[in-house]
């Protein structure tokens, strides 16, 4: 349940590397093991550069393979999760655990407690989870209100001092990096009681519980007679908890609007302590009845200091909040969309602000744009290929406002310009945010 | 010497980073350890950059002290700069101590003769029980910190050496008991309790009270022995997936008594009880510790973990629920009925799909679900496989969507695949089949990679799903049908994904690759060959091209030819060309070989098409197929040209290889003007054109001619073959022989046998038979002429008489001149080139027969002596 090192890595596409790793760590104790351990088949971890090219290359972002590359494109050569085996002096490093996200691929190597010939299914190795919620700590810790690239050097530059207490022998103590570094900043507490490990102290002050409740809905809507239109929402309810004591007991109960659809799909934070065995069973593969448990759902837990997600859950609502229509029409290298909404009467027609995005992949910067709003303003970022549209926080009495116009292209230049695997052509989506 | 400065310190390590081989072959390299350890100890290098410098020796202590002893007096040194660290608080003491620990492991000297670990282990102990470990450390509160850090130390410490803390148990679980940090003493109890159990049952010991004990014996709380052999079976003490591992080290043995059974419960319960209050990743490792230490043990029901499972299994966290499915794998029906079965299946499906969980996580969940540990697995262990109790209800919701990455995609397509594998008798009841929104997902893939502006990973992902589909369900026709006729379509909409067809070809079997080949063929054939996506085409069909459609392949290529103006063009158009040799040929392709070797621009292609033409019409078809097949001797990697090349090389030059021919020397044949040897032959496997070369060491014979067999079959009597000598004197020789042959497939072969020996017996020829009546004055002349210029002797033959009548008739006879059987006998033989040899055997006595010699060269009289010697004694 080991790592043998920790790496991230910018691609850094047009450069003569093709990218930099940006953090590496090694965990040599780790790699003995696993020399005796994988026998004839231990592969050692290579030096950065070798590990670099390796990888940028098993992930396809080097630059020179645009064509089918036998050993990457082959048919044959299926991957199915993140974890790769990178060719390095003719040999394959296994199992190494990747994956890119917010422009930076996180790696990990995890010890494989016996040898590789045959490999043995990922599902037999604990250190592929582990491996994995390293890289999910990591990755959180950078995102966290990162948003300039001096913030990201600056949480970087924190990264070797958070390992050596997360991770301080390669074994995972704490994936949550962000404890640590209040550890860092607040002298340690000593308490004559158990502290759990995931409380780097206890809090002192006026006792507060603030709650919040985010959902997003996914909708598709078609527009044909002869197709359902599919919605559903994704909640999530954080919490933030200032209660003295060391394990302050806390339930926190959500009980559904008069006609609210069920919570289904729930998945809670590893700080509560029981779930009832309704909850643990609903869900949205069975086929809804009636007999679906509509709550009150109770959260018994006992609150890390930090704000955590207490609970993720989907549920079905009866109408879209908002009905869309979004049609493109492409003439050489122009391109007509026109864009319609329409708030539902059931929602109330008040938001801090409302907007959406109408983005275009896959193309060259905006050169032009000729465009109608009934309602509204637009932003346009050329680079980006986006447009805003900015409705504000409200819709008019009417709740349809639409939008048409004619968005011509250049040509596609380099690769920053937004990339997606799926809106190609005449696909595209709109995204709103309220 | 100062301590170097901070900035010449930031830039040292960079450059070491960069590349530590280089940096260690470097000037600087050597220097750079004693460095790194003398300015731990300066009192004015900055605390800051002795982290960094730490921060180094923990991860390149290997590059920086490469062998035992440097890494001994490193840790001593590390351990030195720790204790005359000043009692206040310092950032130095973890990274200190975490160094020191790295070095002892990684250097390889941990053990009771090294002084390091001496000092560090009672140190490590002596910290995380809590004790005061001395003014060096400061104030009691600045130790604390350091006991989770002690703990961690000597977790990793067991880990390298399983069994080191089998004796510290007791004192463990009483600091857990007590007011220690929970997670570092839990995890290192789980660790050393699995470790002792283990090691245990290896032995077949017993616990032997050390659950209890505070230290048992009188050796300390180490235990090296044990640790000494865990770390000789460090390699099979960890197999993390029981099932996988099963029986090879198995725990079944280890039998406990009652008492240390309650004990071990005692243990694992506490373990588990206060295990809330371990980081999620800290709990999976002691659950994961826990399974594997009580997998198999006996009076240990695996029920203790049932109170956590249900906390557990509500979470969607990664390593929790990995835990879980470990402990599944490890206790099977004794923890989880089939309904929990069930339960932990839908969560399962429910965290492979969740839109609040990252992709890597659904990857990982729907790996686990094609492996599911389940309790009684129906299929092969090892194979991927749908478990049974996920029902087509949650197999429906796991369904692939066009809107999935790409891996998300393939993943939940497998699925797909099994499921439609195992629905493929069941009644087709349902509004849609699996095989519908197989083939309906199938062809969505394929209008999105034929779309024109589709980046190159959406046609990787097409081609990758309908390889998975074709491996999955081969035997089911109408969905491969209908993926041929899509794939055919593609190709039409999208020609420039000619190399993802030939890879594809390549991959998969016969069932699909022949239809589709042919289908892809009328595809290319069907329209003219002069557009851009020429080249595809001609790549295309260099793969697909053969058999029945010849003249449609051929008219597309002579219509093609006009369009191929350059190079690579007309290169790609001789690749069909020698595909069509390959498999067919015919009239046809010789006059477009013809045509081609008249109109190409470029020189090189002419040639081609010239040597193509000239190796059509005089290679018969196996051996042209031999001339351009692939080559035996071009690796893969090598180009197409230089492949091409080889192989003609392969076919046109003679080959060296083991000789498929067994040569044995027959009876000796005494008649004719020479000497003549008698060869048998016999083939191991046919061959054609044999000619076996002859070479005498020595040249005392004159040059042999080679021998010519035209066929030779295994299993079919060869007539023997007969091998004149004409020896330039009378001697014995061994002669050198090489086998030069064709072989079936048209290559020729060249191989060396064993040599083979003539004997001195194998030169005798007769003298011409004197008249009748006048023998003895024949043999009389000739045993006269010998002196004075010859030599003389006489040899005792240890013969009975009857002897040596048997022994004349079986060696002799053709020599003999004069004959008075049984006692008497007067042998004459001529050796080429002038010499003779005269015998007269006679008087036999009792014990022997006196035999005298005489010959005209002396210099055969030894080899004659040898002779008689050797004939006596086989007799």
């Amino acid at each position: 349940m080991a790592l043998r090192g920790v790496w991230l890595v910018r691609p850094e596409p047009g450069t003569a590397l093709c990218g930099s790793v940006r953090f590496s760590r090694r965990y040599p104790t780790v790699e003995k093991r696993a020399k005796i351990f994988n026998g004839v088949s231990y592969v050692p971890v290579p030096e950065d550069g070798p590990f670099l090219k390796a990888l940028l290359f098993e992930l396809r972002l080097l630059d020179d393979d645009k064509d089918f590359v036998k050993r990457c494109d082959s048919c044959s050569r299926i991957n199915k999760t993140s974890v790769y085996a990178l060719a390095i002096g003719g040999e394959e490093l296994w199992p190494v655990v990747a994956f890119l996200k917010n422009g930076m691929i996180y790696a990990s190597v995890p010890l494989v407690e016996q040898t590789l010939s045959p490999r043995p299914p990922l599902v037999s190795l604990s250190g592929i989870s582990q491996g994995l919620q390293l890289l999910f700590g990591i990755q959180d810790f950078l995102s966290l209100g990162q948003k300039s690239d001096s913030e990201l050097n600056t949480k970087l530059s924190q990264l070797p001092d958070l390992l050596l207490q997360a991770c301080p022998f390669g074994t995972l103590l704490d994936a949550n990096l962000q404890n640590f570094l209040d550890n860092i900043n607040v002298a340690s507490v000593t308490q004559p009681q158990k502290l759990p490990a995931w409380k780097a102290g206890t809090y002192k002050g006026k006792p507060q519980v603030s709650i919040s409740i985010t959902e997003k809905v996914k909708s598709m809507q078609y527009d044909k007679q002869d197709v359902a239109d599919t919605w559903q929402v994704v909640g999530a309810v954080t919490c933030k908890c200032d209660l003295e004591g060391i394990m302050p007991n806390v339930t926190i109960s959500l009980s559904l609007p008069t006609n609210g659809s069920p919570l289904q799909d729930i998945l809670v934070h590893p700080c509560v302590t029981s779930l009832d065995s309704a909850i643990l069973t609903s869900n949205s593969i069975d086929v809804m009845d009636d007999s679906a448990f509509s709550g009150p759902y109770k959260f018994p837990f006992s609150p890390p200091l930090e704000s955590f997600n207490l609970c993720y859950y989907t549920s079905q609502v009866p109408v879209p909040p908002i009905l869309g229509f979004y049609q493109i029409k492409e003439e050489d290298i122009q391109l007509k969309i026109a864009v319609n909404l329409k708030l539902h009467e059931s929602v109330k027609n008040n938001f801090e602000f409302c907007e959406a995005h109408i983005p275009f992949y896959n193309r060259g910067p905006i050169t032009h744009l000729e465009y109608k709003v009934s309602f509204g303003q637009l932003e346009i970022f050329r680079e980006k290929g986006l447009l805003i549209w900015i409705i504000g926080q409200k819709f008019p009495k009417s709740m349809e406002i639409n939008l048409s116009g004619t968005v011509t292209f250049g040509a596609k230049g380099h690769d920053k310009q937004p990339f997606d695997q799926i809106c190609i052509g005449g696909t595209a989506y709109v995204k709103i945010g309220n | 010497m100062g301590p170097l400065s901070r900035e010449t310190w930031a830039h040292r390590l960079a450059a070491f980073r960069a590349s530590p081989s280089a940096f260690m072959a470097g000037a600087d390299g050597e220097n750079l350890g004693r460095d790194l350890l003398s300015d731990l100890r300066n009192e004015k290098q900055s605390e800051q950059t002795k982290v960094s410098l730490l921060a180094l020796s923990l991860e390149y202590p290997a590059e920086l002290w490469p062998n035992a002893p440097a890494a001994e007096a490193a840790a001593t040194s590390l351990l030195d700069t720790l204790v005359l660290l000043p009692p206040r608080p310092s950032a130095l003491r973890k990274p200190l101590l975490l160094a020191a620990t790295t070095l002892l492991v990684t250097g390889g000297v941990l053990g009771p003769t090294s002084e390091a670990s001496c000092r560090l282990l009672p140190l490590l102990l002596g910290l995380a029980s809590g004790r005061d470990v001395g003014q060096g450390f400061g104030p009691i509160s600045e130790q604390r910190p350091l006991r989770a850090t002690a703990c961690e130390c000597l977790r990793e410490l067991e880990s390298c050496k399983p069994g080191l803390l089998g004796c510290s148990l007791g004192l463990l679980r009483r600091l857990l008991g007590q007011e220690g940090p929970v997670q570092p003493l839990s995890l290192l109890l789980a660790l050393s309790l699995r470790d002792t159990l283990v090691a245990q049952s290896r032995s077949r010991a017993g616990l032997q009270g050390l659950l209890v004990s505070e230290i048992s014996t009188g050796s300390g709380p180490w235990d090296w022995t044990l640790a000494e052999e865990g770390g000789a079976h460090l390699l099979p003490q960890a197999p993390s997936w029981p099932a996988t591992e099963e029986g090879e080290c198995g725990l079944a043995v280890l039998e406990l008594t009652p008492e240390e059974a309650r004990e071990l419960r005692a243990v694992v319960a506490q373990l588990l009880d206060t295990s809330y209050l371990l980081t999620p990743v800290a709990q999976a490792q002691l659950l994961w510790l826990l399974g594997w230490a009580l997998r198999g043990l006996r009076g240990q029901p695996p029920a203790l973990f049932k109170p956590q499972l249900v906390r557990l299994l509500g979470t969607g966290q990664l390593t929790l629920l990995h835990a879980v499915l470990a402990l599944k794998a490890a206790f099977g029906e004794a923890l989880f009925t089939a309904q929990d079965e069930a339960l932990l299946l839908r969560r399962l499906a429910l965290a492979a799909q969740h839109p609040s969980l990252p992709l890597p996580t659904h990857l990982f969940y729907l790996h686990c679900l094609l492996h599911f540990p389940e309790n009684w697995p129906l299929g092969p262990e090892g194979e991927e496989a749908a478990p049974l109790l996920l029902g087509p209800q949650l197999c429906r919701s796991l369904m692939p969507s066009l809107l999935h990455e790409p891996m998300a995609l393939l993943a939940h397509l497998h699925l797909l695949c099994l499921l439609c594998a195992e629905e493929e008798e069941m009644d087709q009841g349902q509004l849609q089949s699996p095989q519908q929104y197989l083939e309906e997902l199938l062809a969505g893939m394929r209008q999105r990679a034929a779309l024109d502006s589709s980046p190159q990973t959406l046609a990787t992902v097409c081609f990758q799903a309908s390889y998975l589909v074709a491996s999955c369900l081969p035997g089911q026709t109408k969905v491969l049908t209908s993926l041929i006729h899509g794939l055919a379509q593609l190709y039409q909409a999208r020609p420039m994904l000619a190399p993802h067809f030939v890879d594809f070809l390549d991959q998969v079997g016969p069932e699909l690759g022949e239809p589709l080949k042919r289908a892809l063929q009328q595809e290319v054939v069907s329209k003219p060959g002069r557009n851009e996506a020429l080249c595809w085409h001609l790549q295309m069909l260099a793969k697909v091209a053969e058999g029945d459609a010849q003249s449609a392949t051929l008219s597309f290529l002579q219509d093609a030819a006009a369009y191929c103006t350059d190079w690579s063009l007309q290169q790609a158009l001789l690749r069909v060309c020698r595909a069509l040799l390959q498999t067919s040929g015919g009239r046809g392709l010789a006059s477009l070989l013809q045509v081609l070797a008249r109109q190409l621009e470029d020189p090189d292609g002419r040639d081609h098409a010239r040597l193509y033409y000239i190796l059509l019409t005089h290679l018969a078809g196996p051996k042209l197929g031999v001339a351009l097949g692939p080559s035996v001797a071009a690796p893969a990697l090598a180009s197409s040209l230089v492949a091409e090349n080889q192989g003609f090389a392969a076919t046109l030059m003679v080959q060296e290889t083991p000789a498929p021919i067994r040569l044995g020397v027959g009876p000796r044949m005494a008649k004719g003007p020479l000497p003549v040897l008698q060869l048998h032959i016999e083939a191991l496997e046919p061959i054609y054109s044999l000619e076996l070369r002859f070479r005498v060491e020595g040249k005392i014979y004159a040059p042999l001619k080679a021998i010519h067999v035209p066929y030779l079959c295994p299993g079919r009597p060869a007539h023997p073959l007969f091998l004149p000598l004409q020896p330039r004197c009378p001697a014995p020789a061994k002669l050198e022989v090489q086998a030069l042959f064709s072989t079936p497939a048209g290559l020729t072969c060249h191989a060396p046998l064993p040599p083979l020996s003539v004997n001195f017996e194998d030169l005798f020829l007769p003298f011409p038979q004197p008249p009748n009546g006048a023998e003895w004055s024949f043999f009389e002349g000739l045993w006269d002429s010998c002196l004075p210029k010859g030599a003389e002797s006489r040899v005792w033959c240890p013969l009975e008489p009857q002897g040596l009548e048997t022994l004349v008739s079986r060696h002799l006879e053709p020599f003999v001149v004069v004959a008075q059987p049984p006692s008497s006998y007067h042998i004459a033989i001529r050796l080429l080139p002038t010499s003779m040899l005269l015998l007269q055997l006679e008087a036999a006595q009792i014990d022997g027969v006196p035999v005298a010699l005489r010959t005209d060269d002396w210099t055969v009289l030894p080899l004659a002596g040898d002779y008689l010697r050797r004939l006596v004694g086989t007799e």
